[in-house]
């Protein structure tokens, strides 16, 4: 990587940061739009799967798949870190 | 390479009390902060603990790494087997089958304690299994 | 200045290191940073004024007020956010290892030239 083409990322990025520095200007904080989704979570959720817990009942209860296979990528990485580092045998 | 005496000698006595925090944080998930990977993390964490104090080989005598590999793989087969008796009795996979119970108590919200035991020993398994691989590793391709 | 900028920002120094720095190690360190900055998005996203944790009390049955507590979806996500970023490192260092091991560097020019 030559000096040259560090200085066109650098400037490339500060680029990047100005645009979504300006675009995020009109997100405002503490105060979200379009909360169907949250407010049926916090209305149905103990309702639905009987946990206290409304991020548990989420993430093992309407989207136990998304964990399953989060799982599965957490198993993947540990069997090929174990395929990288064997020893000699 | 050992350290000193008073390192190894806390690290001894706080062993227990940090895995009977992991296994609180794994058995309350569905109560209260906490969960499966919180709790996983911080059994792991206590593995390494004991591991970075005392030697490696003291540790290893302990907890083999043969039956860190067969719990890992034991907690995600025993999700999937949890997922596929939903089938067999008639819901879909992965769903509730158990009843919900009264909300608060340790035995509600079906499932979701089992689940949660079943990704604690796996991600306790994996963190520690990865510490093992990365500091044992002596430079042999 | 809303932590959502701030994410941003935090956002381009990984993305920054990650681009131009030469060693292997500091590329995954903007890894971790990029990861980091995505997680403080997501939770800042969700939060709500006068918010609380998405908890409910203990004797409660169904149907509390929908405004106080912060939305539970975001803080979810991140949560296998967390653990795949954490993977996602485990998986690098060792490859990184393994690169060492074989061509005792560690920089990128060098690593390019040797092939």
């Amino acid at each position: 990587m030559t000096k040259e083409m560090k200085k066109v990322f650098f400037i490339i990025i500060i680029l990047a940061m100005t645009i979504l520095f300006i675009l995020s200007v009109d997100i405002e904080y503490g105060n979200p739009k379009n909360l169907d989704v949250a407010n049926y979570y916090i209305d149905q959720g103990l309702h639905d799967t009987g946990a206290i817990n409304l991020v548990a009942a989420i993430y093992l209860g309407y989207r136990a798949y998304d964990t399953l296979m989060e799982t599965i990528v957490l198993f993947v990485a540990v069997a090929g870190v174990i395929f990288c580092l064997r020893g000699k045998r | 390479m050992g350290s000193s005496k008073i390192i190894r000698t806390i690290a001894q006595k706080i062993f227990p009390f940090i895995v009977l925090f992991g296994f609180y944080l794994i058995s309350n998930g569905h109560l209260s902060p906490g969960g499966g990977f919180q709790g996983g993390v911080v059994l792991g964490t206590a593995i390494i603990l004991l591991a970075l104090s005392h030697s490696i080989e003291q540790t290893e005598k302990k907890f083999k790494s043969r039956w860190l590999n067969m719990l890992e793989k034991l907690g995600i087969l025993t999700l999937i087997f949890l997922g596929f008796l939903g089938i067999l009795l008639g819901y879909s996979f992965l769903s509730n089958f158990l009843p919900l119970g009264k909300p608060g108590q340790i035995a509600s919200s079906g499932l979701m304690l089992f689940f949660n035991i079943a990704i604690g020993i796996k991600v306790a398994a994996g963190v520690s299994v990865i510490f093992y691989a990365l500091v044992r590793y002596r430079g042999e391709i | 200045m809303t932590p959502i900028n701030i994410s941003l920002l935090v956002f381009m120094i990984g993305l920054y290191g990650v681009t131009s720095k030469n060693n292997l190690i500091k590329k995954i360190m903007g890894l971790t940073i990029m990861n980091g900055s995505i997680v403080l998005f997501f939770i800042s996203i969700g939060f709500r004024e006068t918010g609380l944790a998405p908890i409910l009390e203990k004797g409660t049955t169904s149907g509390i007020s929908t405004t106080i507590l912060v939305d539970p979806l975001p803080q979810a996500l991140m949560l296998t956010a967390i653990v795949i970023g954490i993977s996602v490192t485990a998986l690098a260092l060792a490859l990184v290892v393994k690169i060492y091991a074989k061509y005792k560097t560690l920089d990128i020019q060098q690593l390019s030239k040797e092939r």
